[in-house]
């Protein structure tokens, strides 16, 4: 909403500087969003006084002369000639600009200094022509008074964000009403002494509300032998300040009333409307109807009509008729103000996509008492500016009268809720001051009834908030609650997500976060089965661009995303994971699940860039490294890694499940090579994907703590060839599998390939560390077992000792 | 014998005069005192000599044997301060090289501002609650008193997903779900992803909030106050300034808007709070009755607050960010330096 400083002056009395105005409307609860200061900038143009005016010595058409502006006499040299010695002139002094980016600076014009510069209204951009210069009233202003402020052209724009209750604030008069109520200061109404002619409106057009539900009050004017013409000007410098552009004289006037009262006005040809009269009914479904602005829509049975005789004329609240918009020769006119329901204006500007000045006050609500002021007011105005004779009285169809029912309030319950201890006079004066009528008693609840046109206060808390609204947020004191003890421990999930979150962060990988909708084709760049259930995403209905359509079933596209993008900007040493819920469709009416899964990605370097050791690449153990690191964190056992049905976003060779007990619980893998060149990355990436749902399930919480041996302990390794298809972990297995206790440890400690090992083959060395708990081992028991473990490892897995 | 200890112990003294290293220092040691050394060769001799000699001899032996003793201790010693002396003079290593550290991650800026503002809310009693993000029309309006065809719908441009189900546009939802699951006192702060189907230089499709929510027996506006000083205080400096001023929300009343004093030019006008000296950071407000109805709270026994706010324009401010772009494109140059 905008409105201007000097427009609120016409209604209500203040003292308070532009500055303070708007901090006060911002601490009233309506914002003051930007100020414009109009006129600023033309500080150093004067009211000066010409005090001696003498012919320039070397120039015929130049005048020097001795202005005064208050507090020195200049020189200025000036070629107009329509002034005279003791003319009150407007002086641009040095330093000021001008339009056209014009800097006054110190001169000498044919040997003559000057000082300044005499203005023309052309010159200060205040008309498009003129023929010499400005000469004011004498004693207009104080000399030296800014010309924007003598001319009382100073004025400054608020445009205040409403917020949707204020709908009483979506004109002049309602912000000069909060502002009178802040204050404690009088409203001054617009006077508008409408003179009618003798014939009767009925005898002229009629109306017929067919539907009294979506409109309960319809009033009209009927006025004849008017002009269509061109605003005055000052019509339409009001219009122009609060940046709404001038029509023609009948438009600009209930432009300006809505505006300046709040009441959306529509003026129709009455010589255009068939049978001069109006019926308000909803529309045919179907029915087509083109608005003023040459679009057709086409209607439905929600939607309300004003119609003539024969066909609608207007969408109600909406917007008039190409059919019987005012035009330049039109003479009568039918000046509509009524109310419409809200919900009813708001279902049809939002179908329609069509949102105006109008249907915005509609929808959130008018003051239906205002209705037939605001039609007078607006009556009189055309009358005065466009001509013409009003009918005698107006139409009011108003069938069912509203009437505000009254609320009960409890001063003390107000003070109870804000915080506050003021004194019942003064809780009671607030609201006073806000039109309620507040009924006498003298304990306890009063009743209240609001003004109509504060439709937002309905209840008890409606007025409380009223109360520390005008009172001012800035005075309630900040104490702290009084409050119960609860126990408030996160959760198991929430700090197993923190710590996991902490671990990962620690062991290098850096977070990232991803919008959680992708594309709609990410199932298939991620090359997922015709039958994966992360093909059937969540879709949305109205999505912003189709690359952000669909809510991710995996976080994996976002996390690749990332990756191809910081590879783009040379960041190619990667270690990135997220941890952000997915989003699986519900079974039948259940709600969608959400669950928290965990990604994350390699690639580059192991170390990054050093001098103290070989930089090497990321591989597959890497990714695996972390995951362990993971689960060996949450103690979660029963670990299995399992090459069978591999992801197929994954390298089949290079990839594995990952499986705790039964359930699956995730994959690590490299991506395969195809997976990498849908999504544009240059260099191998090992990911992992983790369901951290089943995480927090598994994880176990208590761990059991073995006092370490207080013997020494021995060391045997062992060096063999097994078959590649051999996996390593069999090699374990069967060594633990002798169930020994003075087994302490298995380690792998080197796997080699090449030299000396024939093709098919991998060498494996494994490392035993031997120790009891109860004794010093003896090298012939430790012989004897470590024999044992060899024997196994040739009978079972047919391994080749080295 | 005497002048046989005689010229063994000026010979041994000599000896570990010139020695210079720990292990021929050693060596004498053994060579002399050691089982098979000389001076213990003599010592066996004792017993060679006659009874009245023996006691004045075995003394000797002792004091020689002593004096050695010392003597090579001391040589020791010297010998082995010189060598660590030699070590500090000789050993160098470059410490200006860079240290061999191991990588660390970094966490998000959206985290790492949710776990700071709810660290500070458990520090005042508030537990986290979560709730889902696809999310029924009835918690995320209804509910939360935006009635169907409400115009304060339009302030939440939403998205929209099948069967009355939509993203939520903001974390006020979980205010519901947890009032409905629980009975008074409630304190709880919700941290979450939100969506509005809006997208420019200021706003992105997702972004983040915290709701807070607290009811109990007797909360007033005053409260809201003084929680949300302690709470920007901790979380910008002692210093910051609060300021609440009227505001509508459907879902609370009295509702205000709370700024705080800029915390880039504390106050004095400046390009980030548009020369006001103040910014937006937060909505919040007394718990509307009608939110009380539904979820079946006594409006008449109980009072309560609850507050929203933004975490990327508080990671902005936090870190000097100006770009919100920047927190969802996750460029590393970008995120390592959190």
């Amino acid at each position: 909403m905008n409105v201007t400083y000097n427009w609120l002056k016409e209604f209500v009395d203040f003292d308070e500087t532009p500055d303070e105005l708007a901090a006060l409307l911002t601490m009233l609860g309506l914002e003051v969003e930007t100020m414009e200061k109009l006129g600023e900038g033309f500080d150093d143009v004067v009211v000066a006084l010409v005090e001696e005016k003498r012919q320039h010595p070397n120039a015929d058409k130049l005048s020097v002369c001795r202005v005064n502006n208050g507090t020195e006499i200049l020189d200025v040299v000036c070629g107009a000639q329509n002034f005279s010695q003791g003319d009150t002139v407007v002086l641009a002094q040095i330093g000021a600009v001008l339009p056209g980016d014009f800097k006054i600076k110190k001169s000498k014009i044919r040997g003559e200094e000057s000082c300044g510069m005499l203005c023309s209204e052309k010159e200060l951009g205040l008309a498009e022509e003129s023929a010499g210069i400005i000469v004011l009233p004498p004693a207009i202003a104080p000399l030296g008074t800014p010309i924007f402020a003598a001319l009382g052209r100073k004025d400054t724009l608020f445009e205040i964000g409403l917020t949707p209750n204020r709908s009483d604030c979506l004109s002049a008069l309602g912000i000069a009403r909060d502002i009178a109520a802040k204050l404690g200061s009088k409203l001054k109404y617009s006077k508008s002494a409408l003179v009618e002619g003798t014939q009767t409106v009925e005898s002229l057009i009629g109306v017929t509300i067919e539907s009294p539900e979506l409109c309960p009050r319809y009033a009209a004017r009927h006025i004849s032998g008017c002009t269509i013409a061109p605003s005055p000007e000052w019509l339409i410098k009001r219009l122009n300040s609060i940046g709404i552009r001038s029509i023609n004289n009948v438009v600009d006037v209930t432009n300006l009333i809505m505006m300046e009262l709040g009441q959306p006005l529509h003026a129709f040809d009455c010589d255009r409307l068939s049978g001069k009269r109006i019926v308000v009914r909803t529309a045919g479904e179907g029915e087509l109807f083109t608005t003023l602005d040459n679009q057709q829509h086409i209607l439905t049975v929600a939607d309300l009509v004003i119609c003539d005789a024969e066909r609608p004329v207007a969408l109600a609240g909406v917007m008039g008729g190409l059919n019987s918009e005012i035009e330049n020769t039109t003479t009568s006119i039918l000046l509509e103000s009524a109310f419409f329901k809200p919900s009813a204006i708001r279902k049809t500007s939002k179908r329609l996509g069509l949102h105006t000045e109008s249907s915005h006050r509609f929808e959130r609500g008018i003051d239906i008492d205002n209705v037939s002021r605001a039609l007078d007011r607006a009556a009189y105005l055309i009358v005065e500016l466009a001509g013409g004779v009003a009918a005698q009285g107006s139409i009011d169809v108003y069938p069912g009268e509203y009437v505000r029912p009254a609320i009960m309030f409890r001063p003390v319950k107000a003070n109870e809720l804000i915080g506050i201890n003021l004194e019942r006079d003064v809780i009671l004066d607030i609201l006073t001051r806000l039109e309620c009528q507040v009924s006498a008693s003298t304990d306890g609840a009063v009743e209240v009834i609001p003004p109509f046109y504060r439709i937002d206060i309905e209840r008890e808390i409606d007025l409380i908030e009223e109360i520390a609204r005008l009172n001012g947020y800035d005075k309630i004191p900040a104490t702290m609650p009084i409050a119960r003890v609860v126990s408030d421990r996160p959760s198991r999930h929430q700090e197993i997500e923190k710590s996991v979150r902490d671990l990962l962060v620690n062991n290098g990988m850096t977070e990232v976060i991803n919008f959680s909708f992708t594309a709609p084709d990410a199932a298939v760049k991620l090359l997922l089965k015709e039958d994966d259930p992360r093909r059937l995403a969540i879709k949305l209905a109205n999505p912003l661009v189709d690359e952000q359509s669909v809510m991710k079933t995996t976080l994996l596209p976002g996390l690749l995303e990332t990756v191809a993008r910081n590879m783009n900007f040379r960041s190619l040493d990667l270690k990135l994971f997220e941890m952000r819920r997915v989003y699986l469709p519900g079974v039948g009416d259940d709600m969608p699940r959400e669950p928290l899964c965990i990604v994350g990605a390699l690639s580059g370097s192991r170390d990054g860039d050093g001098w103290s050791r070989p930089t090497e690449p990321v591989d597959f153990f890497d990714a695996k490294g972390i995951v362990e690191t993971i689960l060996d964190y949450l103690d979660i056992g029963g670990v299995s890694w399992r090459t069978e049905s591999p992801e197929s976003y994954f390298h089949p060779g290079k990839s594995c499940r990952v499986f705790a007990g039964r359930d699956c619980i995730g994959s690590v893998g490299e991506l395969h090579p195809s997976v990498q060149k849908n999504f544009e990355i240059e260099k191998p990436v090992f990911c992992f994907e983790l369901d951290f749902e089943k995480l927090v399930t598994l994880a176990r919480t208590k761990k059991t703590i073995a006092a370490p041996s207080r013997f020494p302990d021995s060391s045997r390794d062992i060096a063999m060839l097994i078959p590649e298809e051999l996996a390593a972990v069999k090699i374990i297995d069967c060594i633990k599998a002798e169930k020994a206790k003075e087994i302490e440890h298995v380690q792998i400690f080197d796997v080699y390939r090449g030299k000396g090992v024939p093709e098919g083959f991998k060498s494996i060395a494994v490392r035993i560390r031997y120790r009891s708990y109860e004794r010093t081992l003896t090298e012939e028991e430790i012989t004897a077992l470590h024999k044992k473990i060899i024997t196994n490892l040739v009978d079972k897995l047919q391994v080749t000792l080295r | 014998m005497r002048e046989k200890l005689e010229q063994l112990r000026n010979g041994a003294l000599q000896a570990i005069a010139t020695a210079s290293a720990v292990e021929q220092l050693q060596e004498i040691r053994v060579c002399l005192l050691g089982r098979k050394g000389e001076l213990t060769a003599l010592m066996k001799g004792l017993g060679s000599l006659p009874t009245d000699e023996r006691p004045i001899v075995g003394q000797l032996v002792n004091t020689v044997r002593d004096e050695i003793e010392s003597a090579l201790t001391a040589a020791i010693e010297s010998a082995q301060a010189e060598l660590i002396a030699d070590r500090l003079q000789s050993e160098r290593v470059d410490i200006s090289l860079p240290g061999r550290r191991p990588l660390k991650g970094t966490k998000h800026p959206v985290s790492l501002v949710i776990e700071e503002i709810c660290s500070i809310f458990a520090g005042l009693g508030f537990s986290v609650a979560e709730g889902p993000e696809i999310e029924h029309d009835w918690y995320n309006f209804e509910a939360l008193n935006f009635p169907p065809e409400h115009p304060a719908r339009d302030m939440q441009d939403t998205f929209f997903v099948e069967n009355n189900l939509l993203l939520r546009t903001h974390t006020s939802p979980v205010q519901i779900r947890t009032m409905l699951k629980q009975k008074p006192p409630v304190r709880i702060i919700a941290p979450g992803t939100v969506y509005r189907c809006d997208s420019d230089a200021t706003h992105s499709p997702m972004f983040h909030q915290i709701e807070g929510l607290m009811v109990d027996s007797k909360v007033t506006f005053g409260d809201l106050k003084g929680i949300l000083t302690v709470f920007t205080n901790q979380l910008f400096g002692q210093k910051t300034g609060v300021r609440l001023r009227p505001s509508y929300f459907p879902f609370t009343e009295p509702s205000a808007e709370v700024d705080i004093a800029c915390v880039i030019c504390g106050g004095k006008g400046c390009r980030v709070c548009k020369n006001s000296g103040w910014l937006e950071i937060l909505g919040a407000g007394m718990v509307d009755p009608e939110v009380y109805r539904h979820v079946q709270y006594d409006a008449e026994n109980i009072s309560g607050f609850a507050f929203g706010m933004g975490i990327e324009r508080i990671a902005m401010l936090k870190y000097g960010i100006s770009d919100m772009r920047l927190l969802f494109e996750n460029d590393v140059r970008f995120l390592r330096q959190f």
